[in-house]
């Protein structure tokens, strides 16, 4: 008889097989099988999917090494990158604000940091529709500001949705850090003679450190698959990792370069994820 | 083609909650395409519970199709969609011809190259695809689409395509006169230049929340179709539908049963329901788009003279079905442009 401790874990295991496996299976054998004519795919091993990357046809029917797959994956890298480092500048401060009230206070403010989330995440982009369209509150104002032309549909109204929509991702984990800072470090650093920003620098920042580590890591990998922001606030002017799979498996009817594109995707995700747990387990060893 | 049914198997298991019970009927329709009441209607006299879901692209209702166990027993894509349904074997034969509603159906919209023999598709709606121009915004002509993609100043930078290449594409050739589903990369390059030329002056690429951006001026010209731009005229916006002299892009919709569906019997009721004189002219009050089948006149709505947008007097050709190959040019435009 196997223990409770074989057992016990037995629905996890199958859960995440079924859940997470075996769709990955699935994912994985359609970018390498041909594709139907009309979307769908055949089986027949094939590596053309991962070769359209890099390579395809130009207008003239030749093949040539292409980078427009390149750029779009080098815009979504930059755009998750803009976005976490916004989003890590705003909440340290914010989340220090909180971490220092009364229980009371504290409880309540991080109740409204997460008060959006009850809100449908495209009812939300939307809203910024509006704020930003000529009508709303921010877009007149730039209007009357003697503002040029509308601030809808550019990169700084997708670069704002994204991090409206993730903010609240880096101010949890940020918050619970700070919350941990022992006020006698500060003091002890004002009592060496230490500046506020040398404290701040020193102390504070690296204290935080996973905090801010772990809130990067939740903004990031979530901002990489991005596609609400960039069709509605961007204005679908240039693609992103995002809207390119979509694309593809929609209107271009090509779905194992869909898949292909989805697997390089996830491996810039895991890439992220396993210099993260390095870098964690190489401070534990100095620890 | 096992293996395929396999894994098809297994992604059901993994995704789909299996829609079975025979008192519910799920419809996947044009978002806000059918009627309410008569939805309510329908429920009230058969005692079946309708539940509907909504796609903005022929291509979602396609690859949701494509993917297996969709759970839809009614789907109403376009022409070109439907032939490529019919091909792929994705849908019910349903002997549409022997139905009630096939009667309804104006001849001239019988045995039609997508569904030769009328067995699978009745049709639903119809209309064309243009553009619409803010008249506050643009007082200028709107008889050619040169005013759409060659923009002048009054237009540039205020200008909005939809965020699929389909009808856009198809528009595009209309003005340069390259047939539809060209296999000819040169005719093809012409189709990108002129779009990649008109893309600075191009506010954004978007098929949502249209209504509002032509309607509120948020740009002054928008491609999009005849009865929704109708129906946001008689809201009160001061918009007009465009009669470029190079023709519309055509498109009609059908209803189909996708292969598999749980309750065909069901699927089959509510076509005939909607094709009902009384009901098609609820449905054509409501959608704003012409019917194909038979309507009562007098109760309707929209005429020549109070809807233009729905009675076009430039030629008007409809979408094709395009090749592997055709649509691999579309597609390259397309990725081309918003590279």
């Amino acid at each position: 008889m196997r223990g409770f401790r074989f057992w016990g874990l037995v629905p996890a295991w199958g859960l995440m097989v079924a859940t997470l496996m075996v769709p990955l299976v699935i994912v994985a054998l359609v970018s390498v099988a041909e594709r139907g004519a009309y979307g769908g795919f055949a089986w027949a091993f094939t590596l053309e999917p991962y070769k359209e990357i890099l390579f395809s046809e130009d207008w003239d029917g030749n093949l040539v090494f292409d980078p427009k797959y390149l750029a779009i994956i080098g815009r979504t890298l930059a755009l998750a990158a803009a976005t976490t480092a916004i989003c890590m500048a705003l909440a340290l401060p914010v989340a220090y604000v909180i971490a220092t009230r009364t229980p009371r206070m504290k409880a309540a403010l991080i109740y409204l940091v997460t008060l959006p989330f009850w809100v449908s995440m495209i009812v939300r982009v939307y809203a910024w529709l509006i704020i930003l369209g000529n009508d709303g509150v921010v877009g007149r104002a730039w209007a009357a500001l003697g503002g040029e032309g509308t601030l809808l549909f550019t990169s700084g109204a997708m670069l704002v949705g994204m991090v409206y929509s993730y903010i609240p991702l880096m101010v949890l984990p940020v918050f619970a850090a700070i919350e941990k800072l022992d006020p006698a470090l500060l003091e002890a650093g004002a009592d060496l003679y230490a500046s506020r920003w040398t404290t701040a620098r020193r102390v504070i920042l690296p204290l935080t450190w996973p905090g801010l580590a772990a809130g990067a890591i939740l903004v990031f990998v979530p901002a990489l698959g991005t596609v609400l922001e960039p069709m509605l606030l961007g204005g679908g002017k240039q693609m992103m990792m995002g809207t390119l799979i979509q694309s593809q498996f929609g209107g271009a009817r090509n779905w194992p370069f869909g898949a292909a594109v989805a697997l390089v995707l996830m491996a810039m995700v895991v890439l992220v994820l396993i210099a993260n747990a390095r870098r964690a387990m190489r401070k534990e060893a100095r620890a | 083609m096992k293996t395929k049914l396999i894994l098809g198997a297994a992604l059901g298991l993994v995704l789909a909650a299996p829609a079975f019970a025979g008192g519910t009927l799920n419809l996947y329709t044009w978002s806000d395409s059918i009627s309410p009441d008569l939805i309510k209607k329908f429920e009230e006299k058969t005692g079946i519970t309708v539940n509907v879901d909504g796609f903005n692209s022929n291509e979602d209702a396609l690859t949701k199709l494509q993917a297996g166990s969709s759970g839809y027993d009614v789907v109403t894509p376009s022409q070109h969609f439907v032939k490529i349904m019919i091909e792929q074997g994705l849908l019910e034969d349903i002997d549409a011809k022997d139905m009630p509603a096939f009667a309804q159906v104006d001849d001239k919209w019988k045995n039609q190259w997508w569904d030769p023999t009328s067995e699978y598709s009745i049709p639903l709606a119809y209309g064309t695809a243009g553009f619409t121009v803010n008249r506050d915004l643009y007082k200028g002509p709107v008889d050619s689409w040169s005013v759409f993609f060659t923009p002048g100043a009054e237009l540039k930078g205020k200008i909005a395509d939809l965020a699929a290449p389909d009808e856009v594409v198809g528009a595009a050739e209309l003005f340069l006169g390259v047939p539809f589903c060209s296999e000819d990369k040169a005719e093809m390059k012409k189709v990108y230049d002129l779009l990649k030329a008109q893309k600075p002056d191009v506010a954004a690429y978007s098929s949502d929340n249209i209504e509002n951006r032509i309607g509120s001026g948020e740009v002054a010209a928008h491609f999009w179709w005849d009865g929704n731009s109708l129906k946001t005229r008689r809201d009160g916006a001061n918009i007009e539908y465009a009669m470029p002299k190079e023709g519309l892009v055509g498109w009609l919709d059908s209803f189909v049963v996708p292969k598999g569906a749980a309750n065909v019997e069901a699927a089959k009721a509510f076509i005939d329901f909607m094709s009902e004189e009384e009901n098609a002219t609820v449905q054509y009050n409501y959608y704003a788009h012409s019917s194909p089948v038979k309507i009562d006149l007098a109760k309707a709505d929209y005429t020549p003279e109070n809807a233009p947008e729905l009675f076009p007097t430039v030629p008007v050709t409809f979408s094709q079905a395009c090749s592997p190959a055709a649509q691999d040019l579309v597609t390259k435009v397309w990725t081309d442009l918003l590279k």
